[in-house]
């Protein structure tokens, strides 16, 4: 698989790691890895440091995510994107719209 | 070749069996079923059967004089490869060869002898049924493609075609699917100024286009009316965030070119650097996205404005989208910023930027086909400066009737506005003004010359007047910035002061007259003393500042600075034209 979920145990953290191509194709992958999680509160971290390749779509699946975090009071934060990756955040300015830590 | 075709809902089928016998029977069992039936006794008269009647359906023997049956269906299957119509062979060579021999040939099934006549009509019916699949989804398939053409064709045509500009502007779209995700705009403003749009929504294909609509009739209309960029930027990004899913957004640049201030703006939210290269194809200034794509947040971000830069007529502001930069080759490398920049030097050298680029980007990507769309937009500054109004403005010492006209007392009617503190930062009254005008006037070209003058005295009035600023500061580079960041910097904290402005509209026999008189609460100047540098300025034709009061001593009729120069009146005439 493609995208891969990790859940602490007191269930209010799950961190997503996607692999070197992150578009298109990991649509279902990726919005199946953190839909069923409604706790309120939670924190989806999303590890991006794997990830060598990422387009437009993969920019808007990440709104999407930020959009499902905040609709249960929780909240988004991308960790160690790689140098290629942090470069399309950068020009995206997507620090504006959420942390991202390197 | 004559083709019969089967219009009504009769299935055709033929048979190809040298045994007249087996035809018969199977003739008989297919009719049951509701088929008309051809019958060939040999491989090679079935493939012309085939031909003239395009059946739905094949049923052939294997071992036959002539032609045998795995020879036929190669025929057959060659001669339409995407064909719906099943080939079943009918043998009594029960042995596994035969069976991988017959979907080696082509065959979509195999029946070995003997068998009832039910399993023979189920095995018909359950071949049908992947036909009739196989043929609708082909059908969809193929209307949807239709559609897609249609589409593309009213986007490229309703959206694009009307581009301003085009014989100075270059622009090149390669679209990796049928829709490019990227859209390309140029509109000219009523007072001469072009705005530039590049942009480039979420992926790519019919998804990413539907935003392509709205936004081009937004960017069209507010620039056409007059709207500053950064009021279209903000009215566009509100739109999208309303229209558009929270995963689909616009990734652009705009921007906006004034020939007579020889400035330009700009804004870039999500793409990759805006360029200025002078005609040396040297950077002369780089544009980095500074706000997230338009679309995602309901508003822009606080403290978002355009980037404002001096311009030389030499210049070229070139946009691009990230589909260049991203362009690869099958090494796994990416074209990339350098190359970019390399080639854009060597193409405005050889006065052809676009054409020494494209070629350039497909050498590196030496046949790899496109994942992103490619867009680039090549602006020279040069060439965009008007006669304005000269044409329009009436030699009213010549004209009898507009003379005497010009002595009626009474307006035909009164427009006034006055703009109090933060209202000033607030509010650009030039487009009411102008949407005033034409819902009672009408539209008309001559309105392009007013609009100007408006735009002039308002600035000048908010910015030398109210604000205080300073024009001396525009003449030089560093000083360009400095001026226009101070007047951000003076608006923002902008908590007294006034502009009243007064429009009396006049209609003459042949025309009209407007008189427009603006009062502001500033020092005031030397009035005398601006014309008198700026007749010096015109023969060095270096002064970035002062330009705009000579543009509207030019198109308007008179123009009078009273009280110290904190008050205006310039009277505008214009003569209808004859057809």
């Amino acid at each position: 698989m493609a995208v891969k979920t990790y859940i602490s145990d007191d269930n209010k953290h799950l961190s997503i790691k996607v692999d070197e191509r992150f578009d298109f194709s990991q649509h279902q992958h990726f919005r199946d890895a953190y839909n069923k999680f409604t706790e309120k509160g939670t924190l989806f971290t999303l590890d991006l440091s794997n990830t060598e390749y990422m387009d437009s779509s993969a920019l808007g699946m990440i709104l999407l995510l930020k959009d499902h975090a905040e609709s249960i009071g929780g909240k988004i934060v991308i960790n160690k994107p790689s140098d290629a990756v942090n470069k399309i955040l950068e020009i995206a300015q997507f620090h504006r719209l959420m942390t991202i830590e390197s | 070749m004559t083709v019969v075709s089967n219009k009504a809902d009769i299935k055709l089928a033929l048979v190809v069996d040298d045994s007249v016998m087996q035809c018969k029977v199977l003739s008989v069992l297919l009719k049951e079923e509701g088929y008309r039936v051809f019958t060939a006794n040999d491989g090679a008269r079935g493939v012309a059967m085939y031909i003239k009647y395009q059946p739905d359906l094949v049923l052939m023997d294997i071992n036959m004089p002539v032609m045998n049956g795995f020879d036929a269906a190669k025929k057959i299957k060659n001669i339409s490869p995407n064909s719906l119509c099943p080939l079943i062979f009918i043998t009594s060579l029960d042995s596994d060869q035969a069976f991988i021999d017959s979907i080696d040939a082509g065959g979509d099934g195999i029946l070995v002898r003997p068998f009832s006549p039910q399993v023979f009509k189920a095995k018909i019916k359950s071949i049908q049924r992947i036909s009739d699949l196989y043929s609708q989804i082909k059908k969809l398939q193929q209307e949807q493609q239709k559609d897609a053409e249609l589409a593309e064709e009213l986007m490229s045509g309703v959206i694009e075609s009307r581009n301003y500009g085009l014989d100075k502007i270059s622009i090149v779209k390669k679209a990796a699917a049928l829709f490019s995700g990227d859209i390309q705009l140029t509109v000219l403003c009523p007072n001469g100024d072009i705005n530039i749009l590049l942009g480039d929504f979420t992926g790519h294909g019919l998804r990413s286009s539907i935003g392509a609509i709205p936004l081009s009739e937004t960017f069209r209309a507010m620039t056409k009316k007059g709207f500053s960029l950064i009021d279209i930027i903000n009215q566009v990004n509100s739109q999208l965030y309303d229209l558009l899913p929270i995963d689909l957004f616009l990734c652009a640049t705009f921007v906006s070119i004034s020939a007579h201030e020889k400035s330009a703006y700009l804004f870039n939210a999500g793409l990759p650097d805006a360029y200025i290269f002078n005609d040396d194809g040297g950077i002369k200034h780089q544009f980095s996205s500074n706000h997230p794509p338009l679309g995602v947040l309901p508003r822009l971000m606080e403290n978002s404005r355009l980037t404002i830069v001096p311009i030389e007529i030499t210049d070229r502001v070139v946009l691009i989208s990230d589909g260049i930069i991203e362009a690869g080759n099958d090494n796994g490398e990416l074209y990339g910023v350098e190359r970019f920049e390399v080639a854009a030097r060597e193409g405005i050298i050889a006065k052809n930027l676009a054409s020494v680029l494209m070629e350039n980007i497909d050498r590196f990507c030496a046949g790899k086909p496109q994942e992103d769309d490619i867009s680039l937009i090549d602006i020279p500054c040069n060439g965009w400066l008007r006669q304005m109004g000269v044409t329009e403005k009436t030699n009213s010492t010549n004209n009898n009737s507009l003379e005497a006209a010009y002595q009626t007392t009474s307006p035909d009617w009164q427009w006034n506005l006055k703009l109090i503190g933060k209202s000033l930062a607030a509010v650009n009254p030039v487009p009411m003004i102008m949407n005033q005008i034409n819902d009672i006037e009408g539209a008309g070209e001559h309105w392009q010359s007013l609009f100007t003058i408006l735009t002039e005295l308002f600035v000048n009035a908010l910015d030398h007047g109210v604000l205080r600023l300073s024009s001396s500061l525009k003449k030089s580079e560093e000083g360009f910035t400095q001026y226009f960041n101070e007047r951000e910097k003076r608006l923002q904290n902008l908590e007294h002061g006034f502009i009243n402005i007064n429009l009396n509209y006049f209609s003459l026999v042949e025309g009209g007259k407007v008189v427009i008189t603006l009062k502001d609460s500033g020092d005031g100047f030397d009035s005398l003393e601006l014309f008198k540098n700026n007749s010096a300025a015109e023969e060095h034709e270096q002064l970035l500042s002062g330009r705009g009061i000579e543009l509207v001593n030019q198109l308007s009729d008179t123009l009078e600075f009273q009280e110290n120069g904190t008050l205006v009146e310039a009277v505008y005439i214009w003569q209808n034209k004859k057809n």
